[in-house]
């Protein structure tokens, strides 16, 4: 079902396909002490990422490092917090950003008006965030499919919308002088000017995310998550309170969003609602989709490829040559052809799970409510007429 | 009585999908439902599950009103189902559907799973096989296996034999017998008439969300007026 309608073994998309399958294959069946090499590899690498000689190839145009806290570090934050929402539990959540924008709200009013220091302000961020999951929550989710989707990117706008117009949070100007994360001598950070101890909080803070996230997923929440993920109804028959669980994916996934506003407004010192668009959900939806939901080492590098490619393609040369001006203004449009190409040729994602592979290939797209079925008090006649 | 049903009236939308069906069913017994496309077999499953909520009625369950009790909780209660379309979770293999049926148990799950492969012993033969995977008839026995692990006191089963070949209903409902022989009382939605007919202690035959006639099974077999609507007889 990969590769449809492109023949034969030279299409080297496919062959990287099937690369990135035999390593996952080689994963799951890897022994403990082995995958704890993956894993002190993986962060050695992340540590080390920043080196220069590495970001004259990633980002010759722009500062590795910064490149690598926004967009990079904050797109594979929020891509890790939605797909606990889209990849595990099967909701479809388009407005993703207003977490978000509520984690970086929280810390830049409580921190610029009342004088709170950083980390408590970032704590109640998050609870902040939670609450609000769960009051957009409770009354939506009873909802399905397309129409959780609209209410969430109505929500998505609200938050928007009503940070630009209050002025007791700044309105349309945004909150400047946002105070840098507290200075933590003990390891040598120091927040100030210099991006790199951000990088390293970030690196920090999505390596506290993915282990919360990976024991979730083993828990007994996890598994109900993939029952409703992959059949509502027999979640239910089997006695999973499928609408508790539903709002739990909310609350958890809004947390990590709101983690990431904190981390973000922190290190940005100036926030105002134009830093929260629509596109961002579409954006970080996008990531979690093309890496591949519900399989975490596949959102990440979902969300590295979005974050990077736009930022690449404003220094290529031959681009520059070719199109006789500055591919800047054509990255977005380049970007958009990539993802059109990689979703024609690999449509499960770039790196999908087992899982996920045996779901779209039942036919359900494997995104629960996501797939087709869109239940409601016409259809349901319908396909009840049916039996 | 195990499960009673009292004049239960279920809309979807403006639309009456039934409209005053009133059953019951007693402890250890096989009950059909029978009757054509539309005639409201499946919602009456769902209510009782818990599914579809009621209009006006009452769902009364070992005697208690469980009109109101949401379907997770129903479980525990003691009502298991195989869902329409059996419902499989196709991302998970054959033993992790059963043991979704454990969801809500504590206690030890080893002799229930060595029940249900000792009644399907093609299910033990494909253990670790994706759920999605699986051929149309092997499906239904995870669907029934799985509701099996929610130890029933009344199983409903929502058309088992649908798209299965011949063979394989014959051995469905020969399971069907032996599960309803081991303790659980069944409550069976069928097309197949004939099959379930000869299977069950009683029988509904249902039209357009209403009750038309019941009798025992072997009864309705034989009455001339079932035999012309459902059994294709003359």
């Amino acid at each position: 079902m990969k590769g449809n309608g492109v023949t034969g073994n030279a299409n080297p998309l496919r062959r990287v396909g099937a690369l990135f399958d035999g390593a996952r294959d080689w994963w799951e069946r890897a022994k403990t002490w082995q995958r704890f090499v993956v894993y002190i590899g993986a962060l050695v690498f992340a540590l080390i990422l920043p080196a220069p000689w590495i970001g004259t190839f990633m980002s010759p145009g722009a500062d590795w490092t910064t490149v690598l806290i926004y967009p990079i570090g904050t797109y594979m934050l929020l891509a890790i917090g939605l797909n606990v929402v889209v990849g595990q539990a099967g909701l479809l959540d388009l407005g993703f950003v207003a977490f978000f924008a509520i984690g970086g709200y929280t810390l830049a009013y409580f921190a610029t008006e009342h004088g709170w220091s950083y980390w408590p302000t970032v704590v109640f961020g998050i609870f902040l965030a939670a609450v609000s999951g769960v009051i957009l929550g409770a009354p939506t989710l009873r909802l399905r499919g397309d129409y959780l989707a609209i209410v969430t990117l109505g929500f998505g706008e609200i938050i928007r919308i009503t940070a630009n117009n209050t002025d007791e949070i700044g309105g349309a100007r945004g909150i400047p002088n946002i105070p840098h994360p507290t200075d933590m001598p003990a390891i040598g950070l120091d927040f100030g000017v210099l991006p790199a101890p951000y990088y390293y909080l970030m690196v920090a803070a999505i390596v506290v995310v993915i282990v919360f996230s990976v024991r979730l997923q083993k828990s007994r929440v996890g598994r109900a998550w993939a029952a409703i993920r992959e059949d509502e109804d027999a979640a239910e028959l089997m006695g999973v309170p499928t609408f508790k669980f539903k709002l739990l994916a909310f609350a958890i996934g809004a947390m990590i969003g709101g983690l990431a506003g904190g981390i973000y407004a922190g290190k940005a010192v100036f926030i105002e609602p134009g830093t929260f668009p629509f596109i961002l959900s579409a954006t970080i939806l996008a990531a979690v989709v093309l890496g591949g939901a519900g399989n975490l080492p596949g959102v990440m590098l979902g969300a590295f490829v979005i974050a990077w490619l736009p930022e690449r393609f404003r220094e290529v040369e031959w681009l520059k040559e070719a199109l006789g001006k500055d591919p800047a203004e054509y990255r977005i449009l380049l970007f958009g052809g990539v993802l059109v190409l990689m979703m024609a040729l690999r449509p499960e994602g770039l790196l999908p799970s087992r899982r996920r592979k045996a779901e779209l290939h039942e036919g359900t797209g494997g995104m629960g409510a996501m797939g087709a079925e869109v239940a409601g008090p016409d259809t349901d006649v319908s396909t009840e007429a049916a039996k | 009585m195990l499960l009673e049903l009292k004049d239960i009236h279920v809309h979807y939308g403006k639309i009456a999908a039934i409209k005053g069906i009133s059953l019951q069913v007693e402890d250890g017994e096989i009950v059909s439902l029978i009757g054509a496309n539309g005639a409201g077999k499946t919602t009456t499953l769902k209510t009782i599950s818990g599914l579809r909520p009621l209009t006006s009625g009452q769902v009364l369950f070992n005697g208690q009103d469980i009109s109101k009790m949401p379907g997770h909780k129903r479980v525990v209660a003691g009502i298991g189902q195989s869902p329409e379309g059996r419902g499989v979770f196709p991302g998970m293999t054959v033993q992790e559907n059963l043991l979704m049926g454990a969801f809500t148990r504590k206690d030890a799950l080893d002799a229930d799973l060595a029940e249900v492969y000792e009644l399907f012993p093609r299910l033990a033969e494909r253990k670790s096989q994706f759920g999605g995977t699986m051929s149309g008839g092997e499906q239904q026995m995870i669907a029934i296996g799985r509701a099996l692990m929610t130890k029933p006191k009344v199983l409903l089963l929502d058309e088992p034999s649908m798209g299965l070949a011949p063979m394989l209903i014959a051995q469905i409902f020969e399971i069907i017998k032996e599960i309803n022989k081991r303790g659980t009382t069944v409550l069976l939605v069928e097309q197949n008439a004939q099959q379930a007919l000869k299977l069950s202690h009683r029988a509904y035959v249902l039209e357009t969300g209403r009750v038309v006639k019941s009798a025992p099974g072997p009864e309705l077999l034989d009455d001339p007026q079932v035999r012309a609507a459902y059994l294709g007889g003359h």
